[in-house]
């Protein structure tokens, strides 16, 4: 574990060298120093660089204006130092991989409120929790209260289910939803249920022949 | 060679009896009469001749032919094996056909899931999946329409993690994809979708 901080650690600066070439020329001349400055900043306080950078580019692609992508990066930026203090307060561990400062701000990003993050990350007490944050993202994003979403997930994660099988949890709460039942039966029917929940749809052979990697995007 | 005394010719050609004859000559006589009617007696196999030369004459049959005729003709086989190889290879036999081979599809890594795109874009000339996975970038996930219905679809092999995407149509209207069942807001007034990719080995 300490290795992969000290590498994390050592990545992220490389990262936000790096990032200034991954902006020239995607984003409007004017908004690169800005950018990369911010990038700067992330990196100097420790926080990941990449959800910055993809900010920026996804801006640019979108051929939005450069004012606009600063201050979409610069509220980027406030969510990432959000979620470490989150992170910071909600869990024991005091280092914090940037992968996880990422996945709480995508949390709070889909609308999760803070203490029903700061109650998974303490559920959790390592990681990788992002799997039980989009779980709980997705229960709140169908219309279920965010606290009875967490609990949900949260019994789940005491019998014993970890990573991607957390997802399998909302998505058969999604499941009991489309069979007709209201949000509390469907909550109550699965946790009936727990641990024993559907896994995901296999993909089919023919998806696996037709599966390509995407093509290496022209600069 | 021994002359044969004359008497023993008129003998046999019946111009003097047998008794006629000297003690000492009528052995001889005995043989060659007994030779002569050897020698009189209707031959046993008298097709012979014929079935020889038609043997002689056909033409040797093919290797095919040889074979088709080995074919069709019924044999005994018996087999002797020892119940343990029986079984070892009925297992062989089905690890080959239920085990995938891998030789389909690309290989995917231990942490690398598949996607699958689908979008429904009637009269589209061209749609790109573009997002986080790609660095935003139109061009290197391309959806098809291969049967011309309107709709458009791409799998493909990406990392595990959380991605968030848009659809480019023909190079210029971005659409967030209708059909996932996350959005966040994209900080400029939309909402990217979300795709989780799962690991595809699990």
């Amino acid at each position: 574990m300490k290795w992969v901080l000290i590498l994390a650690l050592l990545a992220e600066p490389l990262a936000a060298q790096a990032a200034r070439a991954r902006l020239e020329g995607r984003i409007p001349d004017v908004a690169v120093p800005p950018v990369d400055s911010l990038v700067q900043v992330a990196s100097g306080e420790g926080l990941p660089t990449e959800p910055l950078i993809q900010k920026a580019l996804e801006g640019g692609a979108k051929h939005v204006t450069a004012p606009r992508i600063v201050a979409a990066v610069q509220v980027s930026l406030g969510q990432l130092r959000d979620a470490r203090s989150l992170l910071a307060r909600a869990s024991a561990d005091t280092s914090v991989p940037p992968p996880e400062i990422t996945t709480v701000a995508w949390a709070l990003r889909r609308g999760l409120p803070a203490p029903v993050v700061e109650r998974v990350v303490a559920a959790l007490p390592r990681p990788p929790r992002a799997s039980a944050m989009h779980a709980v993202a997705d229960l709140t994003g169908r219309g279920f209260d965010p606290d009875s979403a967490a609990d949900l997930i949260i019994t789940a994660i005491h019998l014993g289910l970890q990573r991607e099988r957390l997802l399998d949890v909302s998505a058969a709460v999604a499941h009991e939803l489309q069979r007709g039942h209201t949000r509390p039966e469907a909550l109550a029917v699965v946790r009936r249920e727990l641990p024993r929940v559907p896994g995901p749809p296999k993909p089919t052979p023919n998806a696996v022949v037709r599966a390509r990697r995407p093509a290496t995007p022209s600069p | 060679m021994m002359p044969i005394d004359s008497r023993i010719h008129q003998v046999l050609d019946g111009e003097l009896a047998v008794t006629a004859l000297p003690a000492e000559l009528r052995p001889a006589v005995e043989r060659l009469a007994a030779a002569a009617a050897l020698l009189a007696a209707p031959v046993l196999a008298p097709s012979l001749e014929p079935r020889v030369m038609a043997a002689i004459r056909r033409p040797a049959p093919s290797r095919g032919r040889r074979l088709l005729r080995w074919l069709a003709t019924p044999h005994t086989l018996t087999l002797r094996v020892r119940p343990v190889w029986s079984l070892a290879l009925a297992a062989t036999v089905a690890f080959l056909t239920l085990v995938p081979t891998g030789h389909e599809g690309p290989d995917i890594g231990e942490h690398e899931g598949i996607a699958q795109f689908v979008a429904r874009f009637p009269g589209a000339r061209t749609v790109h999946a573009v997002g986080t996975f790609n660095d935003w970038r139109p061009g290197s996930i391309p959806l098809e329409d291969v049967d011309r219905d309107g709709v458009w679809r791409a799998t493909v092999v990406l990392p595990t993690g959380a991605y968030e995407y848009m659809f480019v149509v023909d190079g210029e209207r971005w659409v967030p994809d209708h059909l996932a069942e996350r959005l966040v807001a994209d900080e400029f007034g939309r909402e990217n979708s979300v795709v989780i990719v799962r690991p595809a080995h699990r």
